[in-house]
């Protein structure tokens, strides 16, 4: 019967062209939607590996228009004390401008025995920013003191850096970097979703401010005690301004950046999902209308068929198998065109998600057709041959 | 072979209810070409139909060889269609998608057969109606006596006992006609098929064992 089958197809290979395009389009825009969905859900799932509430971000300007270096240096820390002794103000690090929960990046390469990773964040902070951040360490430890008088500068990487470029290996005492810059591993911290719930955490490095970087500092995250409230905001926002001149100073909340963030990610996440379910509709009902069509169109043939010794059911199965085996030549072809892209790396993503992805739209292209060919497949199982054959 | 007993069919639509056959009793016996006559709308089409089992009597048995066939499932009638019976029809039915080798093997796929005997059967029935030669082209790529023909050769090839032919001659030119006509009288005669045919041509009719007039869903020959 299959054979028939193929052979009935391949000899409608015109009619069915259109049917298998549609089925194909519509297996890639899922592919891509299921795609998207699969990766932050996966990062979704993910511990956001640190704490951003009651985490208060601080802008501001001209943080560097007075000072030289070690000056600057001497100002930041009677700042940092006169905040710390705020009561509501648990602990306080300058960082770079790329902050948790922002869009701003700084990516470098990062050097080990001549090889060069790329997209490595880098973030200059103090000692007490993995404190501020409640980050977790897995292997070594976090900045302190000590690390000033050191003569290799030190660093903590992710571990998702660690995975890509040491895999398993220990790597706390490890010397990295080219020969103009020596850096020596002190730390691994856990990954730490800084662009939202949904996107991945990406490999990180985390070094010191040094004399240096601190004139490009304009950040503060400051860590406040759960009840601290605008009125304390207040008084955060004169004590900075009053200490910093003309400057332009202002206070955001983390909670508030993180919600900013994941819509930035929902958005198109949802407008993609709401176009493909339309497409998807678009499609079912195509599918369903080809298929009605074809019943319609071939009423004597399924008269014939019943004639000759076909039953009502068979002749039912025989259209929805049909409809199966052009479904399944449109997956093949698209899973063709999907796995293209883990094989090509198109977009840096892992292969499991587009393994899922391809799974789940292949399942969803069954169902869909399964459904829209079964009901027309019944009504042909209910044609009288008598009818169908007299129509004709 | 075939007996119809106090056949009555009604045709029943939301409006009209159309009395399309009135207690027929019919005998056929094995061996016997049966023709069947009558202006259009008497009920022609529709006794052989019930004699086929594709349309149920409203009253009245139908008997095919030793079977009563009142109660037979859906799968049944089917299975039965395929091993005792087969069709030919005015517009032949063919299947335009399908090459003439596949069209005359489509009673045997269901049935449990083989590719390789399904298409020496095939081709044995093609060499019975002289189309041997043409078992690769498409059905629109026939004349309508070639046609018939690969009809005719659908119509035998799973060897059934009787053949039921509602007009075969109906859209051919009477050269053609007698063509096909002349391939029946020999199933009947070589292969003693039992066969009922419904036409319009009396010389056609004269040609047959028994001539049964219908007028206005009775018999009155
Ligand atoms: N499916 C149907 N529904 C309603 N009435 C029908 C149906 N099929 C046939 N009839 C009616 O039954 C009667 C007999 O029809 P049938 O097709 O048997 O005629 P026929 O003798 O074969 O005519 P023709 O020589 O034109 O083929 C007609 O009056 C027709 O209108
Ligand atoms: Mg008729």
């Amino acid at each position: 019967m299959y054979r028939h089958l193929f052979k009935l197809i391949w000899n409608k290979r015109k009619q069915n062209f259109l049917l298998m395009s549609e089925m194909l389009v519509s297996f890639l825009v899922l592919f891509a939607v299921f795609t998207l969905l699969v990766y932050y859900y996966q990062n979704y799932k993910k511990p956001m590996g640190f704490e951003y509430k009651n985490v208060w971000l601080v802008n501001y300007s001209n943080g560097d228009k007075i000072h030289n270096g070690d000056s600057l240096k001497l100002f930041y820390e009677t700042l940092k004390r006169e905040i710390r002794a705020m009561p509501e103000v648990k602990d306080i690090s300058l960082s770079s401008s790329n902050v948790p929960l922002t869009q701003s990046m700084i990516q470098n390469g990062f050097f080990y025995k001549g090889k060069e990773t790329n997209n490595v964040n880098t973030y200059q902070v103090d000692d007490s920013y993995e404190n501020v951040l409640q980050m977790k360490m897995l292997e070594g430890r976090w900045f302190n003191k000590t690390d000033a008088v050191t003569n290799t500068v030190p660093i903590v990487i992710n571990s998702s850096l660690k995975e890509e470029v040491f895999g398993k290996e220990q790597v706390v005492g490890k010397i990295i970097g080219d020969d103009k810059a020596k850096k020596q591993i002190i730390g691994v911290v856990a990954d730490t979703k800084f662009k939202g719930d949904y996107e991945a955490s990406g490999m990180a490095s985390f070094s010191r401010i040094d004399s240096s970087s601190i004139h490009w500092m304009g950040k503060m995250l400051i860590r406040v005690t759960a009840d601290a409230g605008p009125a304390f905001e207040g008084r955060l926002y004169k004590k900075i301004a009053g200490y910093i001149e003309n400057s332009n100073v202002e206070i955001e909340h983390l909670i508030n950046k993180r919600k900013s963030i994941n819509y930035f990610a929902l958005v198109p996440m949802i407008v993609l999902s709401i176009v493909s379910c339309f497409l998807i509709i678009n499609v079912a009902l195509g599918l369903f209308g080809v298929l009605w069509y074809n019943i319609n169109r071939r009423r004597g043939e399924i008269g014939l068929r019943r004639a000759i010794g076909a039953t009502g059911r068979s002749v039912a199965s025989q259209l929805v198998i049909e409809t199966m085996i052009l479904a399944t030549f449109s997956l093949i072809i698209g899973a063709f065109f999907a796995v293209q892209f883990p094989l090509l790396n198109v977009f840096d993503l892992s292969t499991g998600v587009y393994m899922t992805a391809l799974v789940l739209s292949i399942i969803f292209i069954y169902l869909l057709v399964l459904v829209c060919a079964f009901y027309p497949g019944r009504q042909a199982a209910a044609i009288y041959p008598a009818v169908a054959l007299h129509e004709e | 072979m075939i007996r119809l007993q106090n056949i009555e069919k009604v045709y029943r639509t939301d409006t009209i209810e159309t009395l399309a056959l009135n207690s027929i009793s019919l005998d056929v016996d094995k061996g016997e070409f049966l023709s069947i006559m009558g202006p259009s709308g008497c009920g022609k089409s529709t006794l052989l139909n019930i004699m086929g089992l594709l349309d149920a009597p409203s009253k009245g048995d139908v008997r095919i060889g030793d079977q009563a066939t009142l109660n037979l499932s859906d799968k049944q009638l089917a299975h039965f269609r395929n091993k005792k019976l087969g069709f030919i029809f005015q517009s032949y039915h063919l299947i335009n998608d399908l090459q003439v080798l596949d069209n005359v093997e489509l009673p045997l796929l269901y049935r449990n057969t083989t590719a390789k005997e399904r298409k020496q059967l095939a081709t044995e029935a093609l060499e019975k109606v002289g189309l041997s030669n043409r078992i690769k082209h498409f059905p629109t790529q026939l004349s309508g006596g070639q046609r018939q023909r690969v009809a005719i050769a659908r119509a035998i090839v799973g060897r059934p006992e009787i053949i039921l032919a509602d007009e075969p001659t109906g859209n051919l030119d009477s050269a053609m006609g007698s063509e096909i006509m002349e391939i029946l009288i020999q199933l009947n005669k070589v292969d003693k098929t039992t066969i009922v045919m419904v036409t319009h041509d009396e010389n056609m009719a004269n040609k047959t064992h028994r001539l049964v007039r219908l007028f206005d869903g009775a018999q009155v020959q």
